[in-house]
């Protein structure tokens, strides 16, 4: 009887081939992966990050007063620190001191004290490993701007902003 | 006794070429999309420090506005994007006037973003 098939070296060279193809394929795969992680979460690309930095943003662009961050707001229960910001701003006419408190974890907390009337804003939807940290930056002849640093779970900075405040005139 | 037949060679060299032509699209496809979202986040990136070098350019004295090959503000942000390569070029049309554009070069300088200010000399208030 007469089978036909493969021989052992048609077999052979024949996934040689297709070996040798998806070896590429996987070291390419692998160096592209390699490649995507020395890139830090995109956190700009968040849409309840984009509304904090904003919001942030203009409270730093109208700060307002010869040193416009008061060492401690509502009655002390908010001191300035790395993870609270607080600044006297002038909008609407009208001065008040908002607070930006990033302690907890994935929330952003926007408290706004107007003629003792305080009133409060939570972006409750920010990324789980979103750590935000504040600093202050100088520049020369202007030394109140805000620099805002996040860095996601395994400690690449995201974002790194430096706000400055508006002349008022 | 029945005829038993496998395949030819021909036969399973065109099954393994019509699969290797799905895998390759496949796989296009994918380096395309992690290639564009590399770019975007790149971007993003790439700007966020043109805008802190904006700020710093917007409050230096006027006479302290001059080309530059570096930035002065943190570059740490690109720091998976390097080698990167930056530039400040400074143009007057008029007096008292300057064009400042911050340059950022990347990928061997296949990618780059701008980000141009308009400084005008106020005299020292430093307005723009």
């Amino acid at each position: 009887m007469r089978r036909n098939g493969f021989t052992l070296l048609e077999l052979v060279i024949t996934m040689a081939v297709f070996g040798i193809f998806l070896m590429m394929l996987v070291t390419l795969s692998n160096e592209m992966r390699g490649q995507e992680k020395r890139y830090p979460v995109n956190f700009m690309s968040h849409p309840q990050v984009l509304t904090v930095l904003s919001r942030l943003r203009r409270d730093v662009l109208d700060a307002f007063g010869a040193n416009p961050y008061p060492p401690s707001a509502g009655n002390g229960k908010y001191t300035q620190s790395s993870k609270t910001l607080i600044i006297d701003t002038f909008v609407g006419g009208g001065l008040q001191t908002v607070v930006w408190d990033f302690t907890t974890p994935g929330e952003a907390r926007r408290i706004s004290y107007n003629v003792g009337v305080a009133t409060e804003w939570v972006a409750r939807g920010l990324p789980p490993d979103f750590d935000a940290n504040i600093d202050a930056v100088e520049t020369p002849g202007h030394p109140y701007g805000v620099r805002i640093m996040a860095v996601d779970a395994k400690g690449r900075r995201s974002i790194d902003q430096v706000l400055q405040p508006r002349v008022h005139q | 006794m029945r005829s038993q037949r496998g395949f030819s060679l021909v036969e399973l060299l065109f099954a393994l070429l019509v699969l290797t032509i799905v895998i390759t699209t496949t796989l296009a496809v994918f380096v395309e999309r992690t290639r564009r979202l590399r770019q975007a986040s790149e971007t993003i990136l790439a700007y966020q420090v043109l805008a802190n070098e904006a700020e710093l350019q917007r409050r230096i004295p006027f006479a302290a506005v001059v080309p530059s090959a570096t930035f002065n503000t943190d570059m740490g942000l690109l720091g998976a994007m390097q080698p990167v390569t930056t530039s400040i070029d400074v143009s007057s049309t008029q007096g008292g006037v300057k064009n400042v554009t911050m340059t950022i070069r990347w990928n061997r300088g296949q990618r780059e973003a701008k980000l141009g200010i308009v400084r005008v000399d106020t005299g020292g208030g430093n307005l723009w």
